[in-house]
């Protein structure tokens, strides 16, 4: 019984490692720009066969790929900001109109990464990915455990930088409040630019490690969204901390279900657990607003 | 510097200036021309006794199918702002509660579907109360979350077939009349939908929930009961996507969950609405038969469901990009639109 | 003397809104406190945000020390000396007092100087000091309009906006920070005040323009406008001068 409950600590923990940095990106956006960014798992997706596909052709390993995914995704982030985002910001129903437009993004490139590479499973296979510690009875997939110690490194770069850095700390502003930032001499545009940018680099970075943790096929973000979302409203949208301790506590509750219930069900704990926040506590645990409009 | 003399001239000033920051209405229309549309499709099936028309006939039910779902969506959609992404879930309640019903007892899914639309109804009323708590992004996920959720219930409820669904029995007509009876059926529930938006739109109902749409708390302020107000929208228009769903089940033969609870019905229901201009009365018509035309071709020229995948998000953004009030919207702002679309 | 800061004939709005400005001008002379008054919906606030860039200017221009300003981003118009204070006192709420502070040094490239000129803030202030640690979320109303008005100091700057300062104050902390805008005052910053409470407004100030319908109506000295009887019956609550 104790025994029971320490695997399931020890699978929840790394497997929350992961998805907090899948959701990290998200809730980056979301506070800068006032995006729910749907097309980020799509993005993730897109991390993902990176990583695959340097593994594939010539033997990359996935964590070693991950600077290259996070640079890929960062720049297709920065075009689409361009494009497609910098525009709407005129819009007079933003915040609606982001939604719809990311959740066609996440179509489009739904479509482009089935048209390329087909909708058949993939993960990637290093050696780790097969491999397990065991600490007595509890065992810990090596795989999850080296994504989650990266994803935790990773955060935490993320947030010494918002901290302590002049442009971390105008990013922090402009989350709080675009207006004033704006006023004190910070060109909330650019701050926009760079920070989608991190944030897409992010699902690349997340993409990466998600390809050997997960298997994957490119309509299976829509899963992902509702996962990642449950993270990011629980946490409070915006809250990039409150997303990553959301992450922590969902897939811990995610395993648990699924140890005793069976998997099918562990997925739907996140879904569940979004509709309860919702209704509970509509701001998530570290929000303040009461909604989002 | 002064430029009135009078205390009083300022007063009027500030009336006629009042006046000015109010925008004029067209409010032209071509009644006729909807009834004439209704008259000619109901006609239409007679050409299948000089030809064989199937396909025509599939094409209009299929594109009617869908302005019944869309001009239910446009209820709450279009006028009272809360875009559901998750609308298919009613399109599914209404199919397997009518399409279990005729397997079970062979009743027709078209005499029951005002009771499956009712059943969605119901369930879309329960579910309103809970998601409707939050808006603009927050409702949006919730109602993707529930997609997700109704999915992995239908796929693992065995009672109505799991994942592999439940097959139906086809009718007994011979090939060239078997469309007919779903033909009818969903040419009348279309006419009804838009006549029901039609007569919301010109209520007070209507009007509270546009003003919920532009600023919901001061239409709270100004004494609208908003929560009522917005899950009897809801209520509504999950309604109509339910009693769509019925006949559908019906007309495949078959009710599976990735018929119903795919993200594409409901991106389908947004993106006509949108394209064809939300909170427009001809807006999901118009949509209707610009996304289906569009799927016809597509899918007949590249056929690959990721290249139709593709391409539907590209219109959608496109369209979000650059005509953000849809085809109707647009046109009416330009004092374009011709007459016999303005169904306002 | 020239003026500091000339809006001529602005015409503004909101997106494709209808003219919130129809033409409004005002001149602000250097070194001095400048109050606008009007009614609800006259444009006072849409002024503020068009001069300092938050709205497209559609016709007329706004010059400031010969420059027009025509086109700037708030934050390139802060660059050449206009701070704006927008009613919502625009703080960070997560940020700490001091984090707070250091933002409103935020384009200044020296960062030492920064360093100082916030312990300087700190030294006058006192209260900011006692609070630095503490989210800016915790303090009270009072508190939050006195950190957001010493936060524009730090740049010293040579004009300060202020868009209704006393909003939801109690009167004895309005009276503060009118006292602050003394203190800025008399530091030489010139000020540019938008007023609710227009007798409160006229009284510390030097200067008054009455905004509505969209312009420019009447300026004068600020003694002048609080004696003149058409606006005390318009726009001052309609007690006729015996």
């Amino acid at each position: 019984m104790i025994i029971d409950i320490i695997q399931i600590l020890a699978l929840g923990i790394s497997l929350g490692g992961v998805y907090a940095l899948m959701g990290s990106g998200l809730s980056l956006v979301f506070g800068v720009m006032r995006i729910v960014n749907l097309a980020h798992p799509a993005m993730i997706m897109g991390g993902a066969y990176v990583a695959y596909w340097a593994f594939r052709l010539a033997g990359a390993d996935p964590i070693a790929m991950l600077p290259v995914a996070v640079l890929i995704l960062a720049a297709t982030g920065l075009v689409l900001y361009k494009l497609v985002f910098e525009r709407e910001a005129q819009s007079a129903r933003y915040s609606e109109m982001t939604v719809l437009l990311t959740f066609a993004l996440a179509m489009v490139v739904e479509g482009l990464l089935g048209a390329m590479f087909t909708n058949t499973q993939r993960i990637t296979s290093p050696e780790y990915a097969t491999d397990a510690y065991f600490v007595g009875d509890v065992f810990v997939p090596k795989g999850q455990l080296f994504a989650a110690v990266t994803s935790v490194a990773i955060i935490s770069a993320l947030a010494l930088f918002l901290k302590y850095s002049r442009f971390g700390n105008a990013i922090r502003a402009t989350t709080q409040n675009r207006e004033a930032a704006q006023l004190l001499g910070v060109n909330v545009n650019h701050v926009c630019l760079v920070s989608f940018a991190i944030g897409v680099g992010l699902a690349g970075a997340a993409g990466a490690l998600v390809s050997f943790v997960f298997s994957f096929f490119p309509s299976k973000h829509w899963e992902w969204i509702v996962i990642l979302m449950s993270l990011v409203v629980l946490g409070g949208m915006g809250s990039v901390l409150g997303t990553v301790l959301a992450a922590f506590i969902l897939a811990t509750a995610s395993v648990f279900v699924g140890f005793y219930f069976g998997a099918t069900w562990s997925t739907l704990t996140f879904f569940v657990a979004l509709f309860v926040v919702l209704l509970v506590r509509p701001q998530g645990i570290f929000g303040e607003k009461p909604e989002l409009a | 510097m002064m430029s009135f003399l009078d205390a009083q001239d300022i007063i009027t000033a500030r009336r006629t200036y009042n006046e000015g920051l109010t925008q004029q209405v067209d409010s032209r229309r071509a009644a006729w021309f909807p009834l004439v549309l209704l008259a000619t499709l109901l006609a239409l099936p007679a050409l299948q006794f000089v030809g064989n028309y199937n396909y025509v006939i599939h094409l209009i039910l299929y594109t009617a199918c869908y302005v019944v779902m869309a001009a239910g969506w446009n209820i709450l959609g279009g006028f009272a702002g809360y875009v559901s992404l998750g609308h298919n879930v009613f399109f599914a309640i209404g199919g397997y509660f009518a399409g279990m019903i005729l397997a079970r007892y062979g009743i027709s899914t078209i005499a029951m579907a005002p009771l499956a639309g009712l059943v969605a109804g119901i369930a879309g009323y329960l579910i309103g109360l809970i998601t409707l708590r939050v808006r603009g992004p927050s409702f949006i996920i919730s109602s993707l979350a529930l997609v997700m959720i109704f999915r992995i219930l239908f796929e693992n409820w065995h009672f109505i077939g799991g994942a592999a669904g439940v097959a139906l029995p086809a009718n007994e007509l011979s090939v060239k009349w078997t469309k007919l009876p779903y033909y009818y059926a969903f040419i009348i529930m279309a006419a009804f939908a838009l006549w029901v938006t039609y007569r919301i739109r010109h209520s007070k109902f209507g009007l509270g929930l546009r003003a919920i749409s532009k600023d919901e708390i001061k239409a709270e302020s100004a004494g609208i009961d908003t929560r009522f107000y917005k899950v009897l929208a809801f209520a509504i228009s999950a309604f109509f996507v339910g009693m769509a769903g019925a006949v559908w089940g019906e007309y495949l033969t078959y009710i599976r969950p990735n018929i119903f609870l795919v993200i594409l019905v409901s991106v389908n229901m947004v993106l006509m609405c949108i394209i064809g201009g939300k909170g427009t009365i001809a807006g999901p018509v118009v949509g209707a038969v610009l996304i289906i035309a569009f799927n016809e071709v597509f899918v007949a020229t590249l056929g690959a469901s990721e290249i139709n995948v593709l391409a539907t998000g590209l219109v959608m953004m496109l369209t979000l990009i650059f005509f953000p009030l849809g085809v109707v919207g647009t046109l009416a702002k330009h004092n374009r639109l011709p007459r016999i679309l303005n169904w306002d | 003397m020239a003026n500091l800061l000339e809006v001529r004939d602005v015409v503004a709005g909101y997106g494709n809104g209808p003219a919130i400005l129809n033409g409004a001008s005002l001149s602000v002379q250097p070194g001095k406190v400048h109050c606008i008054i009007g009614p609800n919906g006259a444009g006072k606030s849409t002024l503020l945000k068009a001069i300092v860039g938050m709205l497209r200017l559609r016709e007329g221009d706004v010059v400031f020390k010969g420059n027009s300003l025509k086109g700037l981003r708030p934050d390139q118009v802060l660059r050449r000396g206009i701070c704006f204070v927008p009613q919502e006192r625009a703080l960070f709420p997560k940020m700490t007092v001091r984090e707070n502070l250091r933002m409103g040094g935020f384009s200044m490239a020296d960062k030492a100087a920064l360093e100082n000129r916030i312990d300087m803030i700190e030294e006058r202030f006192s209260i900011l000091k006692e609070r630095r640690d503490l989210p800016a979320e915790t303090l009270s109303g009072g508190q939050q309009q006195t950190l957001a008005m010493a936060r524009t100091m730090i740049l010293k700057p040579e004009i300060v906006m202020l868009d209704e300062p006393s909003l939801g104050l109690a009167p004895k902390i309005v009276r503060e920070v009118f006292k602050i805008v003394q203190i800025m005052s008399e530091e030489g910053i010139t000020i540019l005040l938008v007023e609710q409470n227009a007798l409160m407004g006229l009284k510390y100030a030097n200067w008054g323009v009455v905004l509505d319908l969209g312009r420019t109506l009447f300026e004068g000295p600020a003694d002048k406008v609080l004696g003149d009887p058409r606006i005390q019956e318009l726009y001052l609550g309609g007690r006729r001068a015996a």
